[in-house]
């Protein structure tokens, strides 16, 4: 009796060890197809996007990829009829509009945490952390529908009263006030962590000094909050470089030539891409992901120049 | 108006402080007196902390902190209404336990407490930082690395860091909590150096939870006791003739 | 020392103002979006409007034999210039439509009305129902001269009143419901998460539970969270060169499709996925994961029967999250499923999602707010929900978890 169930018993657990190896085998291949991901997209865009710039573009002739880059104009010539494409002016512009969002939502949306964290009464701190994270959550279309409803019209009247004659509002400070808002919840949750964070033996002290409350948290906590509040920032730019429907309702489509001005109609690398997408063959539409290419290339460097810049942060002492 | 008399520093009279429902301090009379070392011992959870924080007002970061009683300084009821909080905190200043410094260089960390109350001309500046670092026995160690980061120095570094920035404010006294508890004993033993050598131009008052601390730096002694302060006197004789059993009890190592 | 504390007291001030003003622009933003979103869009907001087809769509139908004459009063109060047929019970009233031409609109019709269920002529047996707010564009008669909407909505009613019989009325809907772009989603919802759920719930077991921490598993991991730093239409790019192509050449799709847009998608939700399931992995103890194997099972079944339940609570949020992500995303899309709004949603036909409708509404001339902003409402309503669920979720599982604990 006993040699039939140690049989059985044998039997049993080389099938549970073979199931065993079977389901390692799958969980392992999903972990790897997950983490082949990031490696097929860097690697398809380059693919297709260098495509323009060697092959024949079907009797165009190839692209000219110094042009591409640094050049002024979106097309020089008819669409599906030439091949002088450039993003220069656009790259310009993309990094451009993105350092002025970051400018607007990054001071709004730092004291925001701080009030939320440290000065407003628990109820009140409850209110406005909801209304950070559904702010969150709003989809970017719908910032689009809304940057297109009210703030073209907002930038349209403003410029009418400085005389200025805007494409119906669509604008650099159209995008910007766009980017801006849907910046301004992400820098806000993270920096709200990276402020409670901060040692309260630190604050005491400060007080103990008798610093007032606001010398504290503006001279103390903020700086020893900077790691956090730095990397929302990072966060926070990267979105605005990468937001492509809502800022592509508000650019206006600017074909050429950069302009600083706020009031002038604009393009960025993203907004280039969507553009006339409905009805599209041909190089034209390869070429979008050449332009994909060099934004994947932009926020590249901008993470790499940031992330330098916080490690720098660091050690240098703030006033 | 809000006046009282006071002979030495503090007069501290009929204190009473209540953590919601809970009574932390009963009935504690007791003068601080100028250019002395006062010293505050008794068992953990005596209430010597809470004691020292009525003296600088840090119990107000409490909630439900509630105080009655007087404590007379400078010719005024610190807890009165009309009393400028940050104000008084500039001329008591306050050291923790735990080294506390700020994540900032050596220069600013000392620095902070003048720029906060509006001391912007460099040499100024230099000036207060360099004689606060001498006073605190800290200024030859380092001297030539005043832009790096605070938190590089040691333990023992970093709380005469504390101190010279407590010192930079120009106080009259200065609040010690317990300050070379976390420390070893040879960073403990320069710091017990330099309280006595500050006493010559501060007032200071120092919770120890170490007896042999108290014998050796203090000049006046005080014991408190569930919230009560059981006795006070000049450190040698409470500590050589106690006048309350209870006193007695606790130095001779019979509880605490 | 006084000037000081008083310029002190100054700066504070002027601090403690910007802060204040800074806070409660997100509550103004918030506010003013939401209050823009409804003023624009809420009067589209009824029941038709999930259920029509978005283009308007013409009929010739007939009424259906044998269906008694209404002879009714109407249940509801009509306008001033609304006429109203108490034999056919239908009221009819002079409107314009987006173009400025004049129409004759449906304005009521009543329970018992002949006219509320008629006879496609065009196909022949599916009954049309007759709703408000359609055009009726002429009613013809037998012996009777055909009533024209040029003639005006007096004129019809007066010509209904005069016959008993109708040969034959031609008709056009209003159009722009988004009944397709709503089953587009709902598809996109399911495949997506068929599609992301297993791999993804898989690779956080296989990271969590079989292998051990070391540079590869580091190293996976980065992989995966790097993926969050990509933009969205750089997803949509890869799904055009990718997936799209996939399904063309595997099914009878011709360009994006669902089958596309759902791979894209979760891809896109990996990470989230990963993320999310493998912190609630982590939660569960060990003291489990032991016990199951000291019983004799072996690691499958533990996984199965005793980590993924208890990690179930996290795994529902991801997929709320998930669902939350896929309702919103438009860039992506708009590569990886295409653009053409449809009302005849196949898996491998063209179609769009609700969120990239909003887009091609918006690019197209002249642009479509009122929809536009009443689908916003649809879309911001859903993700307000789910994220209260997920709260709901997660502060309960965050008591159980801390309950446990005392056990």
């Amino acid at each position: 009796m006993p040699n039939t169930n140690v049989l059985i018993h044998k039997q049993n657990t080389a099938r549970k060890r073979r199931v065993d190896q079977i389901m390692k085998a799958i969980f392992t291949f999903t972990a790897l197809l997950s983490a082949s991901f990031i490696i097929i997209i860097v690697g398809i865009i380059f693919v297709q996007g260098f495509r323009p710039f060697i092959t024949d573009n079907h009797g165009l002739g190839p692209v000219n990829l110094w042009r591409f880059v640094t050049g002024d104009v979106w097309l020089i010539g008819n669409t599906f009829a030439s091949n002088l494409y450039s993003v220069g002016y656009a790259i310009v512009s993309t990094l451009f509009i993105a350092f002025l969002s970051l400018l607007l939502a990054f001071p709004i949306g730092v004291l925001t945490a701080l009030f939320i964290a440290k000065i407003a009464p628990k109820p009140l701190s409850k209110v406005l952390r909801t209304v950070i994270e559904t702010l969150a959550s709003i989809p970017s279309i719908v910032y689009g529908l809304f940057g297109s409803g009210v703030i073209l019209q907002i930038v349209y009247d403003l410029s009418a009263t400085f005389g200025y004659q805007s494409k119906g509002g669509n604008s650099i400070l159209a995008v910007v006030l766009v980017l801006s808002l849907m910046s301004i919840p992400t820098i806000t949750s993270i920096s709200e962590v990276a402020i409670r964070s901060v040692d309260k033996a630190i604050i005491h002290g400060s007080l103990a000094l008798g610093a007032s409350q606001t010398q504290t948290h503006f001279k103390v906590v903020l700086a020893s909050a900077k790691s956090g509040i730095f990397t929302a920032a990072i966060l926070g730019i990267g979105r605005a470089l990468g937001e492509a429907t809502a800022v592509s309702l508000v650019a206006g489509g600017r074909r050429s030539g950069v302009s600083f001005h706020l009031l002038d109609s604009t393009s960025t690398l993203t907004s280039l891409m969507l553009e006339g997408i409905k009805e599209t063959t041909g190089l034209d539409y390869d070429i979008r992901f050449s332009v994909g290419l060099v934004l994947m290339v932009v926020i590249f460097l901008t993470n790499l120049t940031l992330n330098a810049i916080k490690r720098r942060i660091g050690t240098v002492h703030v006033k | 108006m809000n006046s009282c008399s006071v002979e030495g520093v503090f007069q501290v009279e009929n204190l009473n402080l209540f953590y919601g429902e809970h009574q932390a301090l009963i009935q504690v009379n007791l003068p601080i007196e100028k250019n002395k070392v006062t010293a505050l011992i008794g068992p953990s959870g005596c209430g010597k902390s809470t004691f020292l924080r009525t003296l600088n007002r840090m119990n107000d970061l409490i909630p439900n902190c509630k105080v009655e009683g007087t404590i007379c300084y400078r010719g005024e009821n610190i807890y009165d209404k009309t009393t400028d909080v940050i104000d008084l905190r500039r001329k008591v200043g306050m050291v923790f336990q735990k080294p506390n410094p700020f994540p900032m260089s050596i220069f600013d960390n000392v620095a902070y407490g003048p720029r906060c109350q509006g001391v912007k001309e460099k040499n100024t500046l230099n000036q207060i930082v360099k004689q606060a670092l001498i006073d605190a026995a800290l200024y030859e160690e380092v001297k030539d690395r005043l832009k790096e980061n605070a938190l590089s120095l040691s333990g023992g570094q970093q709380q005469r860091l504390c101190i010279a920035r407590a010192i930079a404010m120009s106080p009259e006294v200065i609040l010690m909590d317990e300050p070379t508890s976390a420390l070893d004993p040879i960073a403990t033993s320069k710091i017990e150096d330099l309280i006595i050598e500050l006493k010559k131009q501060y007032s200071i008052v120092i919770v120890t939870h170490n007896m042999q601390q108290a014998l050796r730096i203090s000049d006046k002694t005080a014991f408190f006791l569930l919230g009560e302060l059981v006795e006070f006197g000049d450190t040698e004789t409470l500590f050589t003739h106690p006048k309350h059993p209870k006193t007695e009890a606790y130095i001779t190592g019979r509880f605490g | 020392m006084l000037n000081n504390r008083r310029i002190t007291k100054i700066k504070d001030f002027f601090l403690q103002t910007i802060t204040y003003l800074s806070s409660f622009v997100s509550l103004g933003a918030l506010l003013i979006i939401v209050g823009f979103l409804f003023s624009k869009g809420i009067h589209l907001l009824n029941i038709n409007l999930i259920t029509e087809n978005y283009l308007s769509t013409g009929f010739v139908a007939d009424v259906f034999p044998d269906t008694p004459l209404c002879n009714c009063e109407p249940t509801i109060e009509l306008g001033e210039n609304v006429y109203y047929s108490p034999k056919w019970g239908i009221a009819l009233v002079d409107s314009k439509d987006l173009l400025g031409k004049n129409v004759v609109e449906i304005e009521y019709v009543h329970a018992n009305s002949p006219l509320r269920q008629v006879n496609d002529k065009g196909i022949g047996i599916e009954p049309i129902r007759l709703r408000t707010d359609y055009d009726m564009i002429r009613i013809a008669f037998d012996a009777y001269p055909t009533a024209l909407s040029r003639f005006g909505a007096q004129n019809m009613i007066q010509a209904l009143e005069a016959n008993n019989t109708i040969r034959e009325m031609e008709f056009q809907t209003t159009g722009g419901g988004i009944r397709g772009s709503i089953i587009t989603t709902l598809y996109l919802i399911f495949f997506t998460l068929l599609f992301a759920l297993p791999i993804g719930i898989g690779a956080a077991i296989y990271l969590n539970e079989f292998a051990k921490p070391s540079r590869w598993t580091r190293l996976l991991r980065t992989a995966i969270e790097t993926l969050t730093g990509v933009p969205s239409i750089i997803y949509g790019l890869m799904g055009l060169a990718i997936f799209v192509p996939l399904t063309v050449s595997l099914t009878d799709a011709t360009g994006g499709n669902i089958l596309s847009g759902a791979m894209t998608l979760a891809v896109i939700l990996l990470p989230i996925i990963i993320r999310t399931t493998e912190e609630s992995l982590k939660v569960v103890p060990d003291d489990f994961r032991q016990a199951s194997l000291a019983l004799g099972a072996n690691a499958t079944q533990t996984t199965f029967k005793v980590v993924l339940p208890s990690a179930f609570p996290g795994i529902l949020s991801a997929t709320l999250l998930a669902i939350g992500r896929i309702v919103g995303e438009s860039a992506a899309l708009v590569f990886a499923i295409g653009t053409s709004i449809k009302d005849h949603i196949t898996v491998t036909g063209k179609s769009t999602s609700l969120a990239v409708h909003i887009w091609a509404m918006m690019t197209d001339e002249p642009a479509n707010i009122e929809l536009s902003a009443t689908i916003a409402l649809i879309i911001v309503f859903i993700t307000v929900i789910l994220n209260l669920v997920i709260k709901i979720l997660s502060t309960r599982y965050l008591k159980r978890k801390l309950g446990g604990a005392h056990e």
